[in-house]
């Protein structure tokens, strides 16, 4: 026992000691995980916003946005004929109560065309408190799951406040916390003393050895008495029957059952917002400095719109790089997915209306590397993709073109 | 074989080695039902899966098709060896009753206390009356052949039926945002689930189709047909691990 004592000791004190660290939990939803060429070139997010960050149970609250579909979407990916918008949550502490595609609510699936311009809405409510990392994000069929900008929700109040109810076609108003249970433990508990009572039949008298004894001497029909062949067969007809009784009932009481739904929704996208034609932007090189953690962008910029416009933004995989000259206008300081500074031009002057100009777009920061982008110089599809927004500051437009271009690494 | 011990000469346990197998009897069914708590549960789990897990996936096509074809299996084989060696009729409704046992606490503490999912919406299936069927059917043929044309396809048919009374208030019809979803599909848009988009549901996939509009009954004879197929499949199987070298050293 002594010698016993001692190492039980130690690892009761090791415990204790390991104990004093505290073990963070997961907060992300491997959003970096997934390779860089599917981040940049499927969904593309832009404009999401929350409606708000801090509210109760039983509260609404909605996010909103846009998303162009990339047109040159990765071949090695499935093309998005059946996709879903869904919000990473730990488990349905918010519920989704409704969801707009193009101004169209849809509850299924639906097929997004690449090239595709779509602005969506979905709004939820509250129903356990605590603080918790979300996203909206796609589930894409045999893809894979593309996030959208994450955001932390303080949900607050009582989780026995929440209430849900919606109402049946035939007027019946249900509580969706607790339709049905009731009526299910009833069936459950019914069939599972119905299956009680047969196994404790059999278990009363003497089991295996005896049982195998027996049977070995020969005296298989002292086993199974009449009494035992007499309750199997009531068990056997009664059963289906008392069955089938109670199917038809049920069949009964809900005449107008339906099958699940399982339609794949159809919403068309909007007129096109990126790529719109008045800015044309024609990606001609990407080079990647793997040293200088920089991303240099060569692009012929054709303006043929009316005024003129200046490049103010960079956006690739929900992170935000923005022209500095511009900051008055886009600067979104405390933001992490946001780099103030991260955008630098080779000619910085507005480019005029009719004119085309050859412009280098130094895109320089960490965030290539912390975001794991960067690692799209060692995917076998390592092709760049994101959003390029240009500004009219004097007629307050702005113009977004989706760019794509193979990258080239520079090592040193 | 051990030798057959002759009728004239068999004499019942009595008093300490009574009381020592009777003993006996008690630890291996206390074992016997946590063993099939466990690997049932878990065999259901990884291939009926989703089926049973969501209100919303329990369709008209595929869920009375896959849930009875693998839930015949466990049943078949333990039959196989309580009949064979003990004369025992209650293998198939012991494990359908220790799955259960085993869905309902993982749906309790690992779908509502721990992911936040109704109860309602994670409401199981039941097959304890076709297993009752199974269990009775073979005691009174002892017939491995009847038990699987007859029993299997009882164990497909009486499925859909003996869960309507459950999940039949789950099909409702209900104007949601001007789409027509069932109760069941309203679960699953609301309760957000982060790795199960819709799309993912296997329902009402795949060349078996309605006929005349009626898919059920179709899913449930083709499954009744694969039951009868699977039932000697895995009885064979419980006989392949079937050992009782010893209790003949007893």
């Amino acid at each position: 026992m002594k010698s016993l004592f001692k190492p039980w000791l130690m690892a009761v004190l090791c415990i204790n000691v390991l104990s004093i660290f505290a073990v963070p939990s997961a907060q992300a939803h491997g959003e970096k995980a997934l390779e860089p060429f599917i981040r940049m070139r499927t969904i593309q997010w832009y404009d999401v916003q929350w409606s708000t960050q801090k509210f109760n149970v039983n509260d609404e609250v909605s996010v909103s946005g846009k998303f162009h579909v990339a047109e040159d979407w990765p071949i090695s990916v499935p093309k998005p004929e059946a996709s879903f918008l869904n919000i990473s949550t730990p488990g349905p502490v918010l519920i989704r109560t409704e969801r707009y595609l193009n101004g169209k609510p849809w509850t299924n699936s639906v097929s997004l065309e690449p090239g595709g311009d779509y602005e969506f809405k979905v709004v939820m409510k509250g129903r356990l408190p605590g603080h918790y990392h979300i996203h909206p994000f796609f589930n894409l069929k045999d893809a894979g799951q593309v996030m959208g900008p994450g955001v932390w929700l303080d949900i607050g109040g009582d989780p026995a406040d929440f209430s849900n109810t919606i109402q049946t076609i035939n007027g019946e108003m249900i509580d969706m916390e607790s339709f049905g249970f009731a009526n299910g433990v009833f069936w459950h508990l019914f069939w599972g003393l119905l299956a009680a009572a047969w196994l404790l039949w059999w278990v009363r008298r003497p089991l295996f050895i005896s049982r195998y004894r027996m049977l070995d001497a020969g005296l298989e029909h002292e086993l199974i008495t009449d009494q035992d062949k007499t309750i199997a067969k009531a068990v056997l007809v009664g059963v289906p029957v008392l069955v089938l009784a109670l199917n038809a009932v049920t069949a009964n009481q809900y005449p107008d059952a339906i099958p699940l739904q399982a339609g794949l929704d159809r919403i068309l996208p909007l007129p096109a917002q990126v790529n719109a034609g008045l800015v044309n932007v024609d990606t001609l090189k990407a080079e990647y400095n793997v040293a200088q953690r920089a991303m240099l962008l060569q692009f012929s910029i054709d303006n043929r719109s009316q005024g003129a416009v200046r490049i103010g933004q960079f956006s690739t995989s929900n992170v935000h790089f923005m022209n500095a000259d511009l900051a008055s206008v886009n600067s979104k300081p405390g933001k992490d997915d946001v780099s103030n500074n991260g955008l630098s031009l080779s000619d910085n002057t507005p480019i005029a209306p009719g004119e085309q100009r050859t412009v280098t777009v130094e895109v320089r920061d960490a965030a290539w590397e912390s975001e794991k982008l960067d690692g799209l110089i060692k995917d076998a599809d390592s092709r760049l993709g994101g959003l390029l927004f240009l500004y009219d500051d004097v007629m307050g437009k702005r113009y977004i073109s989706s760019i794509s271009a193979a990258v080239i690494p520079k090592f040193n | 074989m051990s030798a057959q011990i002759p009728i004239s000469t068999f004499k019942p346990y009595r008093g300490e080695k009574a009381r020592l197998a009777r003993a006996y009897d008690y630890l291996i069914l206390v074992l016997a039902l946590f063993l099939f708590i466990g690997s049932f549960h878990l065999h259901f789990a990884l291939t009926v899966g989703d089926w049973d897990f969501w209100v919303d996936w329990k369709d008209r096509q595929w869920w009375p098709l896959v849930t009875p074809l693998i839930g015949i299996t466990f049943p078949a084989a333990v039959q196989a060896v309580l009949w064979d060696k003990f004369r025992l009729p209650l293998g198939a409704t012991l494990c359908v009753a220790a799955l259960l046992l085993g869905t309902w606490v993982t749906r309790v503490f690992a779908y509502h206390y721990w992911n936040f999912f109704p109860i309602n919406m994670v409401l199981p299936a039941t097959m304890v009356p076709g297993a009752l069927v199974l269990d009775t059917l073979l005691m009174l043929t002892n017939s491995l052949t009847i038990t699987s044309i007859f029993g299997g396809g009882a164990f497909a048919l009486l499925f859909y039926p003996t869960n309507w009374p459950i999940f039949g208030m789950f099909h409702q019809a209900v104007d949601y945002h001007n789409s027509q979803l069932s109760v069941a599909d309203v679960f699953g848009f609301q309760y957000i689930r982060t790795g199960m988009p819709e799309y993912l549901r296997i329902i009402e996939r795949g060349t078996l189709r309605t006929y005349g509009q009626y898919a059920t009954p179709l899913s449930a004879f083709c499954s009744a047909l694969l039951c009868s197929l699977m039932y000697p499949l895995w009885w064979k199987i419980g006989k392949l691990f079937a050992d009782t070298r010893y209790l003949k050293r007893i």
